[in-house]
C-alpha cells in the first residue's frame, strides 16, 4: 500500500455513528435545562394551584381544592363569564384572521413576480417587531381623543366627540387580528403552495370559474393549513396579555389579564395558578373538539 | 496498482439481507461493473468497499490487507457519487484540492496535480467556478477529477451518469472508460444500465436480490447468460421451453419443443430428458421469405406486428404453439402483416438455460 | 367566461389583498412617522419634522439603561440558544433513533405552551426552588434565579431555543449526506468533515436561527414582565410601562429605535448569508 496515512491507522475500528455514548452529550445540557426549568416549573405550578391562599404571603401551608371551586361555583359566575368571553374573543379573532388571511396566503403562494420576497417581508414585518411597539402604533391611530382617526374626523367636522375605537373590544380585536394574522398567513401559504396549480387548471378546464375552482379545489385541499393556522391563532389569542391591557385598558377583562392581576397585584398565587389552569384546560378542550370536527372534513386530504 | 478481493461479503439491514455471501476478486487495472435492478445490493456492496456500511460478515482486502475495520478516510479510495456531492461552498479547484489537503500534499504539488487533472477532464478554464455555475456534464467531470486527483487505490463510481441526459450519457461512457485505461486504476462501477456496463467493463457482475447470478466479460453475459434473470435483464430475449433429447458433439444438443425439433449450442453438460429453456435473441432470428437455406432450426411463423425503428424492423411473430417471438429484420425487407414467414436461427447463436 | 367579469373579480381580489398588506404595515409606518413629528399628537397631515423625541429618549437614563440591558440580554441569549440548538439539532437529526420524535416535541414544547403560562410557572418555581434548596442547606442558592439576570436569561433561552432548533434542523434535514461521505472518501476524518463541510453548509440555518433568536429575545414581553428584577427592565417592559400612562411620542422614538435594531439584525444576516436563505 503506497499511502502512508493508511498503514498508520490500520485496524482502527470504524466508529459507529449511532453509538449513543459520545453523541448523547450533545443533548445533555438542553435536556437538563428543559427538565429543570420547564418540566419541574409546570409540575410545581400544578401543585401551586392547590395551595391554600394567604393574605400575608404568596401562599399558606396546606392544600385545598378551594381555588378551583371558587372559579367554577362563584355566585355570579364571574370567572366563568370571563372565561367564556375569552374563548369568544379567541374564536372571533381566529375567524377574522382566516377571512383576511386566506386571500393573502393564496396571493403569496401563487405569486411568481419579483416582489414576492417583498410581500413576504410585509407579512413577516409585524412578527419581527415587538408586540408593545405594534400596540403603540394602534394607540396612536385609535386613541379616543387625540388618536389619528378621531382627530382627523373631528377636524373634518364629521363627528362631535369621538368614535369609541379603543379601550373596548373593538380596539382589542383590531390589535389581536393585526398581531396574529401572520400566524394564519404563513401555514396557509405553505399549504396552498403544496397544491399543484394543475388541479385548479383542471377545474377551470372542466368549466369551473376562477372563484369556484378556488372554493371547490384549493380550499378543501388547504384544510390542513387552515387547521394549523386557526389553532395557532386561537391559542395565541386566548393567552395574550399585552394587547388587551394596552388596547382594552381596564374595560376589557379576559383571563390572561385577570391571571396576571391576581399574581402581580393581588399576590394571590394559588388562585392565579388555578385560573391559568382552568384557561389552559378550557382552551385544550375547545381545540380538541375543533380537531375532532375538522378531522372529519379532512378525510380526503390526509397525507 | 491494487487488487481488490471480496470474500463472503454479507450485509443485513435488520432482517433484510441486502447482500448475500458475495465473492469477487478484482485484478489490478480492471474495470468491473456491478449491474442489476435497483435494490439488488450493488450500491450496498460499493458502500461496503468504501467503508460507509459495515459488512455483517465477510472480508474485503486491498492487496491482501483486510480493510473492513478501517474508516472510510483511511481506505484511500476515490468515489464518484450519483449526485456528484460536490462541495457547494468550494470552487472547482478547492473541491479538487480538498483530498490533497487531507493528504498534506505540498501546495506547489497540489497546484500542478489539479492543473493536470483538470486538463485531463477538459475543464482547464473552469477552476475558479462554483459547482452551481457548471452544467450537469461539467459537474460530473469535476466529481470524477476530484476522485482521481488523489490517485486512490481504487476508484468507486455509484451510478455517476444517471443524472445526465441521454446524449451526454453516451459520450461520458467512452470518456470514463478511456480515462480509466489511461490512469490504469482499479475501478468498480455501479449501474443499472446494461449499455453502460457493456461498453465500459472488463467484467460485469450481475446481481439480483443480493445474490450474484453471473460474473463474466460482456460477451459472456450476453451470449452465455447463466440464468434466465440475467438473460432477460440484458438485451431482449425469447425463451422457448424445451427438453433435451441428446448430445450431438461439438457442444450441440438436440431438443424437443413446442416448435418441433431444435438444436442449440451449450457448453455445460445436460442429461437427456432434462428441461431447459432455449434463449433466442431477436437479432439471431433470420427471416426467410422463401424457406431456402437448410432446415436446421427452421420454423414457420405468422407476422403479427412490425415497427420501423430506422436501422431495423422490429417484428412480432406468432409461432406454431401459439406463443410470440420478437425478431429483428433488415429495414429494407418488404414484409406484410399477416404473411406467413420462415424463421431460422443458427444453433451457434442460441444458448440453453437449465430449468 | 367573459373577459370583463373575470377582470372585476380579480380586481376585487387584488384590492382586498392590498388592503390587508396595508393593514399589516400601517401601525409600523405610523409609529415611525409619529417619532419624527414635532407635535405631541400625530395629526393628518403631520405638523413638521423634529428630532426632539429622540433627544428626550437619549437623555432618559431609564430608557437608555433598558436599551443596553435588552441588547445585552438578547445577545447572550442568542449565543446560548444557538450553541444548545445546534447540538440538539445535530443529535435529533443525525443520531437519535428511538426517541427522535419525543425529543423534538420536548424541545419544541416551550413554543407550544403559551408563553405567559411558562412565565408564571418559572415565577413560582424560582420562588419555591430557592426555598426548598435553602431548607436543605443551600443558602447560596437564594437570589440566584429570582428577579435575577440568570433567571430572566433562562426564560429567554427556553422561549427562543425552539426557533433556533427548527431553523438548524431544517438545514440539517436538507443537508445531502453524500457530501460528508465524499469528504470522508477523500481522507477527511469526522471532525474535519464537520468543520470543513457540514458547518459551512448549515451556516445559513444557524445564522437565520440566531437572527430569529435575537429579535424574539429583544421583543419578548411576558417572560420579562413576570421575571424581571427590581430596577432591571427590558426595553419592551419600559415601553409598556410608559405607554400605559403616557402617549407622548418619546414612545414612538423608542419604538422606532427598536424597529431599527431589528432592521440592523436583518441587514447583518443578509450580509452574512443572503436574505433568500433565511428560513422563516
Amino acid at each position: 500500500m503506497a499511502d502512508p496515512a493508511v498503514s498508520e491507522t490500520v485496524n482502527r475500528p470504524l466508529a459507529d455513528p449511532r453509538k449513543p455514548h459520545a453523541t448523547f452529550l450533545l443533548i445533555l445540557p438542553t435536556l437538563g435545562i428543559l427538565i429543570a426549568f420547564l418540566l419541574f416549573p409546570y409540575l410545581n405550578m400544578i401543585v401551586m394551584s392547590f395551595r391554600t391562599p394567604s393574605t400575608s404571603d404568596v401562599f399558606a401551608p396546606g392544600y385545598t381544592i378551594g381555588n378551583y371551586l371558587e372559579i367554577l361555583f362563584d355566585e355570579d359566575f364571574y370567572y366563568l363569564e370571563i372565561l367564556l368571553n375569552t374563548l369568544l374573543l379567541g374564536a372571533m379573532t381566529t375567524a377574522i384572521c382566516l377571512l383576511l388571511g386566506f386571500p393573502v396566503a393564496y396571493h403569496l403562494a401563487r405569486s411568481r413576480s419579483r416582489v414576492t420576497t417583498l410581500l413576504y417581508a410585509f407579512v413577516l414585518s409585524p412578527l419581527l417587531v415587538g408586540v408593545v411597539v405594534r400596540c403603540y402604533g394602534w394607540i396612536i391611530i385609535l386613541a379616543n381623543n387625540e388618536g389619528l382617526i378621531n382627530a382627523t374626523l373631528r377636524d373634518l367636522g364629521l363627528v362631535e366627540t369621538f368614535l369609541p375605537l379603543m379601550y373596548n373590544m373593538t380596539g382589542v380585536t383590531i390589535g389581536l387580528v393585526h398581531i396574529f394574522l401572520p400566524f394564519m398567513i404563513l401555514p396557509l401559504t405553505g399549504a396552498i403552495q403544496s397544491i399543484d396549480p394543475a388541479l385548479e387548471e383542471a377545474a377551470r378546464s372542466l368549466g369551473a370559474s376562477r372563484l369556484t375552482s378556488i372554493l371547490r379545489v384549493v380550499l378543501p385541499l388547504s384544510l390542513p393549513g387552515i387547521q394549523a393556522g386557526t389553532i395557532l391563532v386561537f391559542v395565541l389569542t386566548i393567552s395574550s396579555y399585552v394587547i388587551p391591557v394596552l388596547l382594552g385598558g381596564f374595560n376589557v377583562v379576559i383571563m390572561p389579564t385577570l391571571v396576571v392581576q391576581q399574581l402581580l397585584d393581588a399576590m394571590l398565587w394559588p388562585f392565579g395558578a388555578a385560573l391559568a389552569f382552568v384557561l389552559a384546560l378550557a382552551g385544550t378542550i375547545v381545540v380538541w373538539i375543533y380537531l375532532l370536527l375538522t378531522n372529519r372534513l379532512m378525510r380526503g386530504v390526509a397525507r | 496498482m491494487t487488487r481488490l478481493a471480496i470474500e463472503g461479503l454479507t450485509k443485513k439491514f435488520g432482517d433484510v439481507v441486502a447482500v448475500q455471501t458475495l465473492d469477487l476478486a478484482i485484478d489490478d487495472h480492471e474495470f468491473i461493473s456491478l449491474l442489476g435492478p435497483s435494490g439488488c445490493g450493488k450500491t450496498t456492496t460499493l458502500r461496503c468497499i468504501a467503508g460507509f456500511e459495515q459488512p455483517s460478515a465477510g472480508r474485503i482486502t486491498f492487496d491482501g490487507t483486510d480493510i473492513v475495520d478501517r474508516l472510510p478516510e483511511d481506505r484511500n479510495i476515490g468515489m464518484v457519487f450519483q449526485n456528484y456531492a460536490l462541495f457547494p461552498h468550494m470552487t472547482v479547484r478547492e473541491n479538487l484540492g480538498f483530498g490533497l489537503e487531507m493528504r498534506k500534499t505540498p501546495a506547489a504539488e497540489r497546484r500542478s496535480r489539479i492543473d493536470r487533472v483538470l486538463a485531463t477532464v477538459q475543464l482547464g478554464g473552469l477552476g475558479d467556478r462554483y459547482p452551481r455555475q457548471l452544467s450537469g456534464g461539467q459537474q460530473q467531470r469535476v466529481a470524477l477529477a476530484r476522485a482521481i486527483v488523489i490517485e486512490p487505490a481504487i476508484l468507486l463510481l455509484d451510478e455517476p451518469l444517471a443524472n445526465l441526459d441521454a446524449k451526454l450519457r453516451e459520450e461520458m461512457r467512452f470518456f470514463i472508460r478511456t480515462l480509466q485505461q489511461e490512469v490504469g486504476i482499479t475501478t468498480v462501477y455501479v449501474t443499472h444500465d446494461q449499455g453502460e456496463a457493456m461498453v465500459m467493463s472488463d467484467r460485469i457482475v450481475v446481481m439480483f436480490d443480493g445474490a450474484v447470478h453471473q460474473i463474466g466479460a460482456p460477451t459472456d453475459i450476453y451470449d452465455r447468460p447463466a440464468t434466465r434473470a440475467v438473460a432477460s435483464f440484458i438485451g431482449q430475449s425469447n425463451f422457448i421451453a424445451a427438453e433435451v433429447r441428446g448430445r450431438d458433439g461439438d457442444g450441440l444438443y438436440r431438443l424437443e419443443s413446442g416448435l418441433g425439433a431444435l438444436t442449440s449450442r451449450f457448453s455445460g453438460s445436460l442429461e437427456a430428458g432434462q428441461k431447459v429453456e432455449l434463449l433466442l435473441r431477436p437479432e439471431a432470428i433470420e427471416l426467410t421469405g422463401d424457406g431456402a437455406g437448410g432446415n436446421v432450426n427452421l420454423v414457420t411463423a405468422e407476422l403479427r406486428e412490425r415497427y420501423f425503428l430506422g436501422n431495423t424492423l422490429a417484428c412480432r411473430l406468432k409461432v406454431a404453439d401459439g406463443s410470440m417471438l420478437a425478431a429483428q429484420a433488415p429495414p429494407w425487407l418488404d414484409l406484410d402483416v399477416g404473411q406467413s414467414i420462415g424463421c431460422r436461427f443458427a444453433p451457434e447463436r442460441t444458448w440453453l438455460i437449465p430449468r | 367566461m367573459t373577459g370583463r367579469s373575470f377582470d372585476l373579480g380579480r380586481g376585487l381580489f387584488l384590492a382586498l389583498v392590498t388592503l390587508v398588506y396595508a393593514f399589516l404595515l400601517t401601525p409600523l409606518v405610523i409609529v415611525v412617522i409619529a417619532s419624527f413629528n414635532s407635535g405631541e399628537y400625530l395629526t393628518f397631515p403631520p405638523e413638521g419634522f423634529s428630532l426632539r423625541w429622540y433627544e428626550k429618549f437619549f437623555n432618559s437614563q431609564s430608557f437608555m439603561n433598558s436599551l443596553w440591558f435588552s441588547l445585552k440580554l438578547a445577545l447572550i441569549c442568542t449565543v446560548v440558544s444557538c450553541l444548545l440548538g445546534t447540538m440538539v439539532a445535530l443529535y435529533t437529526v443525525r443520531f437519535a433513533t428511538r426517541w427522535r420524535e419525543q425529543l423534538r416535541l420536548f424541545v419544541l414544547m416551550p413554543l407550544l405552551l403559551p408563553e405567559i403560562l411558562t412565565a408564571i410557572a418559572l415565577l413560582f418555581f424560582y420562588y419555591n426552588a430557592e426555598d426548598v434548596m435553602a431548607a436543605v442547606g443551600f443558602e447560596g442558592f437564594r437570589g440566584l434565579f429570582r428577579n435575577s439576570f440568570i433567571g430572566l436569561l433562562i426564560g429567554h433561552v427556553l422561549v427562543t431555543l425552539p426557533f433556533v432548533f427548527l431553523s438548524i434542523s431544517a438545514s440539517l434535514y436538507n443537508f445531502d449526506r453524500s457530501l460528508e461521505e465524499a469528504a470522508r472518501s477523500l481522507g477527511a476524518d469526522r471532525y474535519t468533515t464537520f468543520r470543513r463541510i457540514t458547518l459551512p453548509i448549515i451556516k445559513p440555518g444557524i445564522i437565520s436561527g440566531a437572527l430569529f433568536c435575537f429579535i424574539i429575545s429583544f421583543d419578548l414581553f411576558n417572560i420579562s414582565l413576570l421575571l424581571k428584577g427590581i430596577g432591571i427592565a427590558t426595553l419592551p417592559i419600559q415601553l409598556f410601562d410608559y405607554v400605559r400612562w403616557d402617549f407622548d411620542p418619546t414612545a414612538a422614538a423608542v419604538s422606532t429605535i427598536s424597529i431599527i435594531v431589528t432592521v440592523i439584525a436583518l441587514v447583518v444576516a443578509q450580509r452574512l448569508v443572503g436574505l433568500r436563505s433565511l428560513r422563516f
